[in-house]
């Protein structure tokens, strides 16, 4: 984005002697606007960006440099699952000879005081970042007043004008709250991620990754999970197969999940809070998390005004370009609501049109699933030809002493006329490092192993072909 | 990892005193022969099998250029036993593979689906091999791989323990490790992968060796007191102070093994650096991220002698003086074929200085129907290349063409993994190159608060530099890869065949 804005030079409104304060101003200090930014300044570009204070939760008039993925995204979640992840571990380390006390402690305040020293951190070395590549910073909200022209609303109130040659709006999404009565008692992940206490009964809501992570995390460090959700399974839109393994695995680490329930009801009691699902079941909680989508940050910005067109969710609409329908302003991230990951952020505040096929992810519930390219299902529904399906599934070396039983599936999906690999995805330890670069030998030798087709789907209404 | 290995377990155990080696009949074998008597442990004929045998040493070893030649053509293409190509015999077996490790199951189970009768032979299972005992499975899955990585996994955890306290985890009391808890889980283990044998004999069209190798210990005073890989694996109690002789991978890997557990470490080599072949960089991050542990390095130092106290202790005398104190003194100093007592010579095979069994491409010997894969001919000993050996030995008798790899990877701590070429060989086989570099603290030790750090490394073709466009799975120690975009160094060699002038550069930020 960066790169055509200055290429495209000028944006045919204006004459070459107009001068700007800024030739490119950003809104919102986020993996996808520091990025742009930062590269823009790089090429020459005179670069203002605005953000809100830092809190570690976010609101209208607080968010903070480093945005989400910093601050409370990618890596809190990160560094939870890490400390999450000990607690199996250390069972495990018993079968390996390991004499552990019986007396194991876990103090949830310690890790989220390390935390939040983390992202600390990381917000002072984004702030850094700005500064080295000559980039200016204004603390307070941004709002767009014209086509070249921004203000920023200062935490005193006063009101500062900038005109601009092209405005980034790079606002991120904010975690949505359904409408159940009590949900005010609810939290959401920017709460989860700065609680005072460890919860020792949960309730989860939601099925996508934010929820399934969530729910890895506290039951990882000893609390009791219940984790409900509309459809049969959870992570709705990855490959089915992998979506019942990691139910499953859910269910072997001992969450309770209570698939095609919905919540009706949360009261306050002296107990907790009592939560009602649609089945009439009550569960008692001292943490209720609504996980059930997260939603642009555009309300604020003034957007109507001036002429930029938003979906019904609130995205901002761009072309491959990540330009609006106003042809000096443009829009990346969250913002955009397109894929919502912050190396495509990234990316989109870096190049021309990015490619959006075969971006990898990973969800980090334990153990993590990764993914790479298309699902079967997707396979089967766009490919075109027959499909050929390679799986692997095994119980790790490392549980064979351990004891634990917990499969690892590994699954190839090729397209049998190109003998191409167009996807590919891991439930396992390490899946998500394992997708990226196929580092030998780990699990990852069973990739090159897989020589038997496990199964062969025919493209519909096509002849079946012979094998 | 998947071991797929599972062979009828069967009753019958027949013995003798020339009892050497025991045949089983792999499972694919659909072919049904009386009992014979017990095939001995070398290719020489026995007056007691004469008949087979001068038909086998007739095919195999003393043939004019001529006639080898002759069967080479028609061997590539008729290798099956029953095939009748004029005065060609029938065969028992179309291939007949001693040893049972990675290569040799890899090459009968892919020559059986290819449609070829396969017998295998293998030693009796022990933990620690010798010329009368093995294991189907092999150095892999027995004594190598399979147990070292379980060990890996096993000392990992003191380590996994001090950085939990950074996570907010509090133990009553520091947790302690008992090997004996260790050892019997890990036995356990390898007993499930192992198999009884029979014993039969037959003849065949194709023999495949693939006996693989064993460790060697160099002749010095005090070497009865030295112990190997293979009773490093089976220890009865965990070493108090260790002292490991060699500076490969073995040698690091047991003293990342024995430090994790607890033991107090100390490694002696002869070079300079650890890791000869390796890239330098690696090298020297290796060695600093190890002594950061607690493992003392003792460099530039040759074994002279291994003495024994009085008190039961073990000194290690080296060019440098004498370090006392050991309760184990251990050699990681090689590995040799284990090609002594078979006989090869005698059947026209042969062999390299260090013994390893010499092969084309095809992994075909010197005799045209006997083949040898794996550490037996010592090219890459690695599981994996020893697996696409035999796989590719499989395809060349009853199929197609074969290829190779170049990977390795190393489970030292922190592990190593090194794919294509290192820096140094980069330069000499490309000239132009960049070199892209990550040196940080992982996200796990920032909270941690150990001293960890992760290097990785991208050596590329200058001509053909392309990973811009590249996108990353976060948060992953992998996605710094694809963030490589500026090089740390270009290295440029001049045509006119200057030396390599190479301008370091600061890496990329994020």
């Amino acid at each position: 984005m960066s790169r055509k804005m200055l290429i495209d030079g000028d944006v045919g409104e204006t004459t070459e002697e107009t001068h700007y304060d800024f030739d490119l101003f950003v809104i919102g200090a986020g993996s996808g606007g520091v990025r742009a930014s930062r590269f823009s300044a790089q090429y020459g570009a005179k670069v203002g960006i605005c953000e809100l204070p830092f809190h570690p939760i976010s609101s209208e008039v607080v968010g903070g440099v480093g945005g989400t993925c910093v601050i409370r995204g990618c890596v809190p979640k990160k560094i939870l699952v890490y400390g999450a992840s000990f607690g199996p571990e250390i069972q495990d380390a018993r079968e390996y000879g390991w004499q552990v006390n019986e007396k194991i402690d876990f103090d949830w305040k310690k890790l989220l005081h390390k935390k939040t020293e983390e992202i600390l951190r990381l917000n002072g070395i984004y702030k850094r970042l700005l500064s080295n590549a000559g980039v200016k910073l204004f603390e307070g909200e941004g709002r767009i007043v014209g086509p070249n022209e921004v203000e920023v609303i200062q935490l005193d109130g006063t009101k500062l004008s900038y005109t601009a040659k092209h405005i980034l709006i790079a606002t991120g999404s904010r975690a949505a709250r359904p409408a159940i009565p009590g949900q005010e008692l609810a939290i959401t992940s920017d709460e989860a991620l700065s609680l005072d206490e460890l919860p020792k009964r949960v309730v989860i809501l939601g099925a996508g990754y934010i929820a399934v992570e969530f729910a890895s995390i506290w039951r990882g460090m000893g609390s009791t999970v219940n984790l409900c959700f509309r459809k049969e399974l959870p992570l709705r839109g990855f490959d089915d197969e992998m979506r019942a393994l990691v139910a499953r695995n859910l269910e072997g680490r001992g969450i309770i999940l209570h698939p095609q329930t919905n919540l009706t009801q949360l009261v306050k009691t002296e107990d907790g809070i009592k939560v009602t699902t649609d089945h009439g079941e009550e569960l008692m909680a001292d943490a209720v998390l609504f996980a059930t989508g997260r939603l642009p940050n555009t309300k604020r910005l003034n957007l109507q005004a001036v002429g930029v067109e938003v979906d019904s969710a609130g995205a901002v609409k761009v072309d491959e370009f990540s330009r609006t329908n106003v042809s000096s302003i443009w829009a990346i991230g969250d913002a955009t609501n397109r894929m919502n990951l912050t190396p495509v952020a990234l990316m989109e505040g870096t190049l021309f049109a990015p490619d959006y096929s075969n971006i990898p992810c990973a969800v980090f519930c334990i153990p993590p699933l990764s993914v790479v390219g298309v699902s079967e299902e997707e396979a089967i529904e766009k490919a075109q030809g027959d499909i050929l399906v390679f799986t692997s599934t095994f119980n790790p070396m490392k549980n064979s002493i351990s004891g634990r039983q917990e499969k690892t599936l590994m699954k190839l999906i090729v397209s049998a006329e190109t003998d191409k690999v167009i996807g590919a995805s891991m439930c396992g330890p390490d899946a998500a490092e394992i997708m990226q670069v196929g580092i030998h030998p780990s699990s990852a030798e069973e990739f090159v192993t897989m020589r038997s087709v496990t199964r062969r789907i025919a493209a519909a209404g096509k002849p079946k072909t012979n094998l | 990892m998947a071991t797929s290995l599972s062979t009828p377990k069967l009753s019958t155990t027949l013995s003798s005193s020339t009892l050497q080696t025991l045949l089983y009949r792999h499972k694919f074998s659909t072919q049904n022969h009386s009992p014979f008597i017990i095939f001995p442990q070398s290719l020489s004929s026995s007056s007691r099998y004469s008949s087979s045998f001068n038909l086998s040493k007739k095919a195999l070893g003393f043939l004019s250029d001529h006639r080898r030649n002759a069967i080479l053509k028609s061997r590539r293409f008729a290798t099956r036993a029953d095939s009748t190509n004029g005065a060609e015999p029938r065969y028992d077996y179309d291939l007949f593979t001693i040893g049972a490790g990675s290569g040799g199951v890899r090459a009968s189970r892919f020559a059986s689906n290819f449609g070829a009768s396969v017998a295998v032979c293998e030693l009796p299972f022990a933990t620690i091999s010798s010329d009368t005992t093995g294991g189907v499975g092999g150095t892999c899955v027995l004594r190598g791989c399979v147990p070292k990585k379980l060990l890996v996994y096993a000392s990992k955890y003191s380590h996994e323990f001090e950085e939990s306290l950074g996570f907010g985890w509090s133990y009553g009391s520091e947790p302690t490790h008992d090997w004996s808890t260790l050892m019997a889980n890990k036995n356990a283990e390898l007993q499930r992968l192992t198999v009884d044998v029979d014993g039969k004999l037959y003849t065949a069209k194709n023999i495949l060796v693939s006996v693989g190798g064993r460790p060697f210990i160099p002749e010095i005073p005090g070497r009865e007191y030295v112990i190997d890989s293979d009773a490093a694996l089976d220890l009865p109690s965990k070493p108090t102070k260790i002292a490991i002789v060699g500076g490969g991978y073995i040698a690091l890997e047991f003293a990342g093994i024995f430090n994790g557990l607890q033991s107090e470490v100390h490694v002696f080599i002869r070079q300079k650096k650890v890791l000869r072949g390796f890239d330098e960089e690696v090298r020297d991050f290796v060695a600093e991220q190890m002594s950061l542990k607690g493992i003392e390095f003792h460099p530039e130092e040759s074994p002279q002698a291994v003495i024994k106290s009085s008190d039961g202790s073990f000194s290690l005398k080296t060019n440098k003086g004498t370090t006392e104190g050991f309760s184990h003194v251990m050699f990681a100093t090689g590995r040799k074929p284990n090609t002594k007592n078979l006989g090869l010579e005698t059947v026209g095979v042969k062999l390299d200085k260090n013994g390893a069994i010499e092969v084309d491409e095809y992994s075909r010997t010197s005799v045209p129907s006997i083949w040898a894969v794996g550490d037996v001919t010592d090219r890459m000993n690695l599981t994996p290349v020893a697996l696409m050996e035999g796989g590719a030995l499989a395809k060349t008798l009853f199929a197609n063409e074969p290829t190779k790899p170049d990977f390795r990877y190393l489970f030292s701590q922190p592990p190593i993994g090194q794919v294509g070429l290192s820096e140094e060989q980069a330069i000499a086989a490309y000239g132009d190159i960049n070199v892209f570099t990550a040196n940080f603290r992982p996200l796990k030790a920032t909270l941690s608060g150990l001293p960890d750090k992760v290097f990785m490394k991208l050596v590329v073709c200058a001509k053909t530099d392309q990973f811009d466009a590249t996108i990353g799975v976060h948060p992953t120690s992998a996605e710094e890869f694809v963030t490589m975009r500026t090089p740390t160094r270009k290295i440029r060699n001049s045509p006119s065949g200057g030396k390599a002038d190479s301008q370091a550069k600061a890496a990329a930020g994020v």
